[in-house]
């Protein structure tokens, strides 16, 4: 009974508008799907419990709006994230390639401890449908580009993968969250390949 | 419970772990707990988890009676009786519902908003009204009233009676601020006007002003049980009182304090109750202490510096007075002591000073006092003593300047300095500042004798001293603070007073709000309607009848100006009308090539995507209408995807080229289907359409040769055309609605075909139109849709008359129309890429307001907002019955329009909750696109472009701390909290969000025309009422940032709107008053 504090998860949704964040949230958290969810603004998030490896923990789930205008807005909710979850459209292949750019930017304002190891999921939803135009194939390859991410092909509305997919998230934010316990016991890391890191990220902190 | 299942076996020590107990999965993994998490509590989760499912109970049940093969013949669960028990005993918390069940620690899985208010309502009976609650409001009130409340505590009297009786005979005992020097009961003591002496209580007090002699009656101490007798007594001090002059001062004092000021006086009432018989005197009013001894009983005599004498204090014989001078004389040191002393050092004991007649030795005693007590009882005989301070020459050297005149002159009567400040203030002669006369006096122990006697004490002067010190430290404490208050409050009034207007705008009879009749009396014969401060007025503060709604609508936000004629405003509707629809024209031939590329992106990525599945899709094909059809169908499967269909590519290819930049492998592609396209479109073209088509077509051409006007033109095309459109557009959207859904491919092609006709004649027509006046149409010259074209010519004409639904709504139907006609105009179409080229000339002529060709950025980006644009517009409202498909198209279109408008800006989400209540009110595109341009003019700002958002929440900031500074001290604590995030979409969206369709109206009412009567940042304080609304609820679970994001989010569309707009209203009036008063 050292600490009773219980183990609470923030997990962020990150993509463009309507690709489905604010549906695969609620899919997972109340196991529904409706077609009537409007445009998020601002910020909402639901929580969860999950049992995680005999552990339960509370998931707090950001969703955000998905407009990268209001990104700026969104900076305060990005604190102290444990993991962020990326989604795309399968059928609309910009949302796809602006994946690059929502990891970037998360990485840029989370300003997480260890951004290389920082635990991302991508998620491409819709694939209930069927005008899908991104192949599973291409986002396999992104994700491993990027330094192996857990890639799940889902869909809100017919509850495919959804739970799957957010056990992951769970567990790898779960391991994140650890990771950063021990840091904490050890304050001011020196890393020494901390160069190499700074080019793999290509870019990722430019001066701007 | 958890005792029942305790003896030890397996399962019962499982069952220990109640949900209640801590739960070691819970804990927060310390760094080295984590790793290694001890193996039995892992072994044990399994009962925790068949709690939560609800299952415990079963198993265990099972255990029970499967128990000869799991557990040893003693065990619990083996046991016949308890084990049945126990597995009954499980039912009831299986029962409860467990996944909720949250550790008091973790805040953020607070219950949800729901349960909060209902918790709330129900704990919270006795609410008070926030006003009342925040003091700082009500600061200026209390301010001046001060001197009322010290009127109302001398009225008041009776009420503090009981209570303040009650602490009189409490202060007869030892307290914090005296000391029990003496005690002796059933000391008689004869008042006046009583004809029998009376016993009392008599006791000694030693307190920091001195020592104080008192005595109460029996009466009073058993139990002070004479209620009226009391109060008629209190009155009776009161008149007393206030009839020395001297005494008066201390009418703000307590009770007791009364009638302490009065005893000193020393003469007594005349109706005497027991109150008024009892005795307090302070012994530094005392000069003599005449000891009169005679057999019966003893009595001593306490006479004042003004020569008046104390009823007689009879003691019971005993030495009881003895007892009590010696303590008397003790209390007295070291500062004062008796003359002579009581005891005197004579040899080998004390001796008691043998009084003579003046100055009378009084008979020795041994130092024990009782071998000699007896001579001293049985002598009779009087005795004077005199209470001298010895210390006045050491006091001199201490004291004050401020204090001198009092002691250097003795005649006067000196006083204490808190009684000459009291005086002074009361006077109002020396005391300059003028504090809050509350502050001085109530910090006072009722005790304190405000006049002193001649005979003053060191002990006193140092106290004394302590006390001014005190007292002036408090006073320019309490000045400072309330100087540091008024400067503070004047920089928040410097900060909000920008926030509402000075001028307070009475209420009186506005409460009904604008109604039909008070508008129609308000409308000259003209419709002129010219009190507009009138209108704001009683819009502000009642809303508007919810019929007149959309006549007032666009007064309020400035589109009609106030004075208007009818007419004026109608020449004013269709020049709106004709501007819309030019602008609209403008930004649809964009979209048409928007929607080509769209076409062709995604006919590469599905060609990538057959290519990397290892089909060739393309041959399929080629080969085959029925694989095109489905091909087709899932294209327009995704809304946004709809676009073009070839024929119109076809066209735009040599056009486009320098525009777009393809792949060529993309090109192929594009064009094995534009070939299969083709053909299909052949094919059924050959249905016999092409007919009806020229016959069409004739009919238009011949209306338009006759007409040069429009409105004939117009007739033919209401006439003809357009109500096929009309019909057209029905099946269309019907057939769009089920292919949305996935399943009405074949009813698509039905559709096409009755589009086709349609296509091909109105394009007709629309050539004609361009060629015989050109310059008219040049904006739609290169406009490659022909469609669009359709659009621009017929839309300034049918602009101001009847006819104006079509037009606004069938260039988006055509546009749709041809996306799914799949090239069937293809053929008609023709003539048209003839004269392309002339008509691309044209548009590059300097003539063109648009410059012509469209750069590639300026496609790209409004391609964006586009996209943007209908993904928010199918999700606005949908769950609305008027938004049809008809409106949203109306939605897209002005979503469209404004963004075309500015570019720059770009659509923002929210944009459309935004227009959506003003189309829902105005029905009419054009207005509705004017009103919302209004609109957004102070919208656009809370926007991530914009600075306002900031200053919502820095305003929103200081308008809590001010109004309610409890709140403001919750959010202070979570640093967070100054983000006040949780508005964000509340002031994005005007609240829309947050209230009903009904509530938004009379929210964005308030919010118009409180512009010009009372505040222009009306949202700020809705924002307010709502969180006022919530006040008690957020500080009763101290919630923090993310709990009242979340609680704000649930909430939505559930509050009670009218009662925070008027809360909101009511805010503003504070606020107003604070201000006004300086």
């Amino acid at each position: 009974m050292a600490s009773r504090k219980k183990v609470l998860l923030k997990v962020i949704i990150l993509g463009d508008s309507g690709v489905g964040k604010t549906s695969l949230m609620n899919q997972f958290v109340n196991k529904k799907f409706t077609n009537q969810y409007k445009a998020t603004i601002g910020a909402d998030f639901l929580t969860k419990e999950v049992i995680v490896d005999d552990r339960i923990v509370t998931m707090q789930i950001w969703d955000t709006a998905g407009q990268e205008r209001f990104q700026s807005l969104g900076v305060a909710f990005y604190r102290g994230a444990d993991c962020c979850v990326l989604v795309f459209d399968v059928t609309a292949p910009n949302t796809f390639k602006s994946l690059e750019s929502w990891r970037d930017e998360f990485l840029i304002q989370a300003s997480p401890r260890d951004p290389d190891n920082f635990p991302f999921v991508i998620l491409g939803n819709k694939v209930d449908l069927e005008n899908r135009a991104v192949s599973a194939k291409r986002a396999q390859q992104w994700c491993q580009s990027k330094n192996d991410i857990p890639y799940f092909e889902t869909s809100a509305k017919e509850a495919v993968n959804v739970e799957l997919a957010f056990q992951t998230i769970a567990r790898n934010a779960l391991a994140q969250e650890t990771e950063a316990e021990l840091y904490n016991e050890f304050p001011d890391q020196i890393k020494l390949n901390a160069n190499d890191n700074g080019r793999n990220r290509d870019g990722d902190n430019c001066a701007c | 419970m958890a005792a029942e299942g305790a003896p030890a076996t397996r399962s019962a020590s499982g069952v220990e772990r109640r949900p209640s107990a801590p739960r070691p999965p819970l804990n927060k993994r310390g760094s080295g707990s984590l790793l290694s998490q001890p193996a039995s509590q892992s072994r044990y989760l399994w009962i925790r988890i068949a709690l939560f499912e609800k299952q415990l109970a079963k198993i265990i049940e099972h255990l029970v009676n499967n128990a000869n093969r799991y557990y040893e013949r003693d065990a619990l669960v083996a046991d016949p009786d308890y084990g049945g028990i126990l597995s009954s005993l499980l039912v009831g918390p299986c029962a409860l519902e467990y996944s909720k069940a949250k550790a008091p620690a973790c805040f953020w899985s607070d219950p949800p908003a729901d349960e909060l208010v209902q918790r709330h309502r129900m704990s919270a009976g006795t609410t008070t009204p926030p006003s009342v609650r925040r003091p700082i409001l009500n600061f200026r009130r209390s301010l001046n009233a001060s001197s009322d409340d010290t009127g109302s505590s001398n009225t008041a009297t009776g009420n503090a009676t009981g209570s303040s009786a009650k602490d009189y005979v409490e202060s007869l005992h030892q307290n914090s601020r005296a000391t029990l020097l003496y005690g002796k009961n059933n000391v008689r003591v004869q008042p006046k006007d009583v004809e029998e002496p009376m016993p009392g209580y008599l006791s000694l007090h030693q307190t920091a002003a001195g020592l104080i002699i008192k005595w109460t009656p029996n009466q009073l101490m058993n139990g002070y049980a004479e209620r009226e007798g009391l109060d008629k007594s209190f009155r009776c001090h009161l008149v007393h009182a206030s009839a020395c002059q001297n005494k008066c001062i201390l009418y703000s004092m307590t009770e007791i304090c009364t009638v302490y000021r009065r005893r000193c006086a020393g003469p007594l009432c005349v109706d005497c109750v027991y109150w008024a018989m009892s005795l307090q005197v302070c012994a530094w009013e005392v000069v003599y202490v005449h000891v009169h001894r005679s057999q019966a009983s003893d009595a001593l005599i306490l006479v004042g510096q003004d020569g008046v004498q104390r009823p007689p204090i009879q003691f019971p014989k005993g030495g009881h007075l003895l007892s009590f001078l010696s303590n008397f004389e003790t209390g007295l040191l070291p500062h004062g002591q008796l003359d002579p002393p009581l005891w005197s050092q004579r040899g080998s004991g004390k001796v008691f000073g043998r009084g003579k007649t003046r100055r009378r030795p009084m008979p020795s005693l041994c130092e024990s006092g009782e071998t000699e007590e007896v001579d001293w009882e049985e002598a009779a005989g009087d005795y004077v003593f005199r209470i001298v301070n010895n210390a006045i020459a050491d006091r001199e050297a201490m004291r004050h300047s401020l204090l001198e005149r009092a002691i250097q002159s003795p005649p006067r009567t000196p006083r204490r300095p808190l009684a000459s400040t009291s005086t002074t203030s009361s006077d109002s002669s020396t005391m300059s500042v003028d504090y809050p006369h509350s502050v001085g006096f109530n910090i006072q122990p009722p005790l304190i004798p405000a006049q002193l006697p001649p005979v003053e004490v060191e002990q006193a002067a140092s106290i004394e001293l302590v006390c001014s010190t005190m007292r002036r430290q408090i006073i320019s404490r309490a000045f400072y603070g309330w100087l540091a208050y008024c400067r503070h409050l004047s920089t928040v009034r410097t900060h909000l007073s920008g926030l509402v207007h000075p001028h307070i705008v009475p209420r009186d009879g506005a409460e009904a709000g604008l109604t039909e009749e008070i508008w129609r009396s308000m409308m000259d014969d003209e419709g002129v309607v010219t009190d507009k401060n009138e209108v704001y007025r009683l819009v502000y503060y009642g809303g508007i009848q919810h019929d007149i709604r959309r006549e007032v609508w666009p007064y309020l936000l400035g589109y009609y100006e106030f004075g208007s004629t009818a007419e004026q405003r109608s020449s004013q509707d269709s020049a709106c009308r004709r501007q819309y629809e030019t602008t609209m024209s403008e930004w649809l031939c964009v979209e048409a090539i928007v929607r080509q590329r769209d076409r062709e992106a995604t006919a590469a990525s599905i060609a990538r995507l057959t290519e990397a599945a290892g089909k060739s899709k393309p041959t399929d094909v080629v080969e085959s209408g029925e694989v095109f059809e489905d091909d087709c169908s899932v294209i327009s499967d995704n809304p946004p995807i709809v676009s073009p269909e070839p024929c119109e590519k076809e066209q735009l290819k040599p056009e486009n080229k320098p525009v777009l930049s393809r792949a060529p492998s993309i090109d192929e592609v594009d064009n094995i289907e534009l070939d299969s396209e083709e053909k299909e479109t052949d094919e059924s073209k050959v249905n016999g359409e092409t007919e009806t088509g020229d016959s069409k077509d004739h009919v238009d051409i011949d209306s338009l040769t006759d007409i040069d006007d429009d409105e004939v033109y117009i007739k033919s095309v209401v006439e003809n055309p357009d109500m096929r459109r009309e019909s057209i557009a029905e099946i269309k959207r019907l057939a769009e609605g089920i292919v949305q859904k996935g399943d009405g491919r074949k009813l698509l092609c039905s559709v096409d075909s009755a589009n086709m006709i349609l296509n091909g004649n109105d394009f007709k027509s629309s050539i004609d139109e361009n060629e015989k006046n050109p310059p008219q149409q040049h904006t739609s010259v290169i406009i490659t849709n022909p469609s669009v074209d359709l659009a621009a010519s017929g839309s300034p004409a049918s602009g101001g008359t009847t006819a104006n639904v079509s037009p606004s709504r069938s260039p988006l139907g055509v546009v749709r129309e041809e996306s799914q006609s799949a090239g069937a105009s293809f053929d008609t179409l023709e003539p048209s890429i003839d004269a392309r080229p002339e008509n691309r000339s044209n548009c590059v002529s300097p003539a063109s307001s648009n410059g012509g060709v469209y750069s590639n950025e300026l496609v790209e980006n409004f391609a964006l907002n586009l996209h943007r644009i209908e993904k928010d517009v199918l999700r606005c409202d949908r769950n609305y019955p008027f938004f049809t498909d008809e409106n949203l198209d109306k939605l897209r279109n002005i979503m469209c329009t404004y963004v075309w408008e500015h570019l720059d800006m770009g659509y923002m989400q929210g944009m459309c909750d935004l227009a959506a209540p003003l189309l829902v009110m105005m029905h009419e595109e054009a207005v509705a696109h004017a009103l919302f341009a209004r609109l957004m003019e102070r919208a656009k700002d809370n926007f991530p472009s914009g600075q306002a958002m900031d200053a919502h929440f820095a305003d929103m900031r200081s308008l809590i701390q001010i109004l309610d500074c409890e709140l403001y001290e919750l959010m202070h604590a979570h640093g967070d909290y100054t983000h006040f995030y949780f508005c964000y979409r509340w002031f994005l969206l005007d609240f829309k969000r947050e209230l009903l369709y009904q509530d938004v109206f009379s929210a964005w009412e308030l919010i118009w025309a409180a512009r010009y009567v009372a505040s222009e940042h009306m949202v700020l304080f809705i924002a307010l009422a709502l969180l006022e609304t919530y006040r008690d609820v957020i500080l009763a679970n101290t919630m923090d940032f993310t709990d009242i994001i979340k609680f704000f989010n649930e909430m939505a569309e559930r509050h009670d709107a009218s009662a925070v707009l008027s809360l909101a209203r009511d805010l503003v009036l504070q606020v107003q008053t604070l201000i006004e008063n300086k």
